[in-house]
């Protein structure tokens, strides 16, 4: 690579850092002006017209911000956590291409970081590496609450990871690549949401539970917790902590737009100099609208009690998503084979199958007493998480 | 080639800039006044009654762990079968099948000894019949015993 490569790879990657933290900042103004708006509130209203500067004030304020650190903390570890917790989003977005290319000094710049082959991969682990921001800051901060909100967020974490997972599957036998770039150009009749709609619930489900957004929240769930993992911290700390939270929630909307949504294919009337405008408005436009849905389920739904959390995730999404897997594979695989007959044979497999689980399910639907009984708590005391 | 993983390089060291930067900055910027009470854990305005150092937390963390291990093992093997199942075609479905049902039967077994279930309460299940096969976890009953002496340590601690 000659220096102007070397020079469009630091724009390019400045231009992303940047976007993202713009995009976070406009992002947590919505999401505080739309749950305004729920509960009949104005929301933040001084700060830049309509509040919208709101998020940099609250910056600022928080960067001149003593910071405390606990006695009984393990400094370096301490210190290290909220940039832990910070960068795995960004690397995730990486692989997202959030538009088609443009042309410039004679070289064709794509509108996505890395295209690499192993694309849904990558942000698996990525989302992976965001525990360990969690967990040490919890463990570090040498205080009951952070530590307790960080066990029990990182097993709520690792819980719905397998489901989350396992809906990627889904999708990825579908598309038939774990590239990103493919995995549009394979929605290009049809967007995998139709076909895969399941599976974008249990995707869309596994992320609010691995970004800890509202109503999975339960590492801050500040009646029982205070403020669960980062209790303890304060400042410039804290504003890592939240940044790395709203990062990740804008790159989990932006794979539910990759994998589920078509990416940035959408109508766009002009060629030529300005044909790279209309994709990257596209797929703004649906981050926006995933992130809007997100917030809606926030405003909308209560906190889960952490044992139901704990079952939801294991007893519910994780042998939906093994069945998924089994019947996209049915599905795909018999009419490959076998042709048109292979479509009804596919039929009678799922209806079949369909037939033997409501015969088995009874036996499973043994539930603690608690939630037999309609509409009340029993009269021993639940053991608590 | 690794040359596409450049951009992410980049990326990462901007990113971990950016972060140690703010922290460094900040320090230069921010007050400094400790004293005691603020550096001591928060406990909600109470002394802490012990602190976390080696202290123990529910085994039902372990056994997640662990079981999550062997889901999102079984979930890697299922990733390089779902790029080329299409060529593999109904062999590869047949035996994904087979690999998928053995694990539900560990999955099955695992949900009839209650490792998934969360928050045993305290009096027996509604459908005892059921229950009574499945011999009662002793580790879940220490387990409880355990949360109850750490209900009994909170309230104490919270007068």
């Amino acid at each position: 690579m000659d220096w102007v490569g070397w020079a469009i790879l630091v724009v390019r990657v400045a231009i992303v850092f940047f976007g993202l933290l713009i995009s976070v900042m406009l992002y947590i103004w919505m999401e505080r002006k739309v749950i305004a708006d729920m509960q009949t509130r104005v929301g933040p209203l001084r700060a830049g017209p309509r509040g919208v500067l709101i998020t940099l004030a609250d910056g600022i304020k928080l960067f001149f911000k003593e910071g405390i650190t606990p006695t009984a903390a393990d400094h370096p570890v301490y210190a290290v956590a909220p940039i832990l917790a910070m960068f795995p989003g960004f690397l995730a977005f990486c692989v997202i291409p959030f538009g088609t290319s443009v042309t410039l000094f004679g070289r064709e710049i794509p509108f996505q970081l890395a295209d690499l082959n192993i694309g849904i991969l990558w942000i698996l682990a990525m989302t992976s590496l965001s525990v360990y921001g969690v967990v040490l800051a919890g463990w570090s901060s040498g205080s009951n609450y952070p530590l307790l909100g960080a066990v029990r967020s990182s097993a709520q974490m690792i819980s719905y990871e397998v489901g989350m997972g396992l809906a990627l599957v889904a999708v990825l036998m579908y598309s038939g690549t774990l590239r990103m770039s493919e995995l549009i150009a394979a929605q290009d009749t049809v967007w995998n949401v139709i076909p895969q709609f399941p599976a974008f619930v249990v995707f869309l489900i596994g992320a609010i539970a691995e970004t800890n957004r509202p109503p999975f929240d339960l590492a801050e769930a500040e009646s029982e917790l205070v403020a669960g993992f980062h209790t303890e911290y304060s400042g410039i700390k804290f504003a890592m902590f939240y940044l790395g939270e709203y990062v990740s929630t804008v790159t989990v909307a932006a794979v539910a737009v990759t994998l589920f949504l078509g990416g940035w294919r959408g109508w766009w009337p002009f060629d030529g100099a300005v044909a790279w405008i209309g994709p990257l408005l596209w797929f703004v436009l649906k981050i926006t609208a995933v992130i809007y849905v997100l917030i809606l389920v926030r405003a909308t739904l209560p906190r889960m009690r952490y044992d139901r959390l704990m079952n939801f995730g294991w007893k519910v999404l994780i042998p939906f998503g093994l069945v998924w897997v089994m019947i996209t594979g049915v599905v795909v695989v018999l009419p490959q084979e076998y042709g048109n007959r292979g479509r009804y044979i596919a039929g009678a497999v799922i209806v079949g199958a369909a037939a033997l689980a409501t015969l088995v399910a009874p036996l499973f639907s043994h539930r603690p007493a608690s939630e037999a009984e309609p509409g009340g708590q029993p009269e021993g005391r639940e053991v608590r998480a | 080639m690794l040359t596409e993983y450049l951009p992410i390089v980049a990326m990462a060291v901007l990113a971990v800039a950016f972060g140690v930067a703010s922290l460094v900055v900040s320090r230069m910027f921010r007050p400094h006044r400790p004293n005691p009470v603020k550096l001591s854990p928060y406990e909600c305005g109470n002394d802490p009654v012990r602190l976390p150092r080696g202290e123990r937390f529910s085994v039902k963390f372990y056994v997640v762990a662990m079981l999550f291990i062997i889901f999102d093992i079984e979930i890697i093997f299922l990733f390089p079968w779902a790029v080329r199942f299409r060529q593999l075609g109904l062999f590869g479905l047949v035996e994904m099948a087979f690999f998928i049902g053995l694990v539900f039967v560990a999955y099955i077994y695992v949900w009839r000894a209650g490792g998934l279930d969360w928050a045993t309460s305290v009096e027996a299940p509604a459908d005892a019949d059921l229950a009574s096969d499945s011999p009662r976890d002793p580790m879940a009953a220490a387990d409880e015993e355990l949360a109850a002496a750490m209900h009994d340590a909170e309230v104490a601690g919270a007068r």
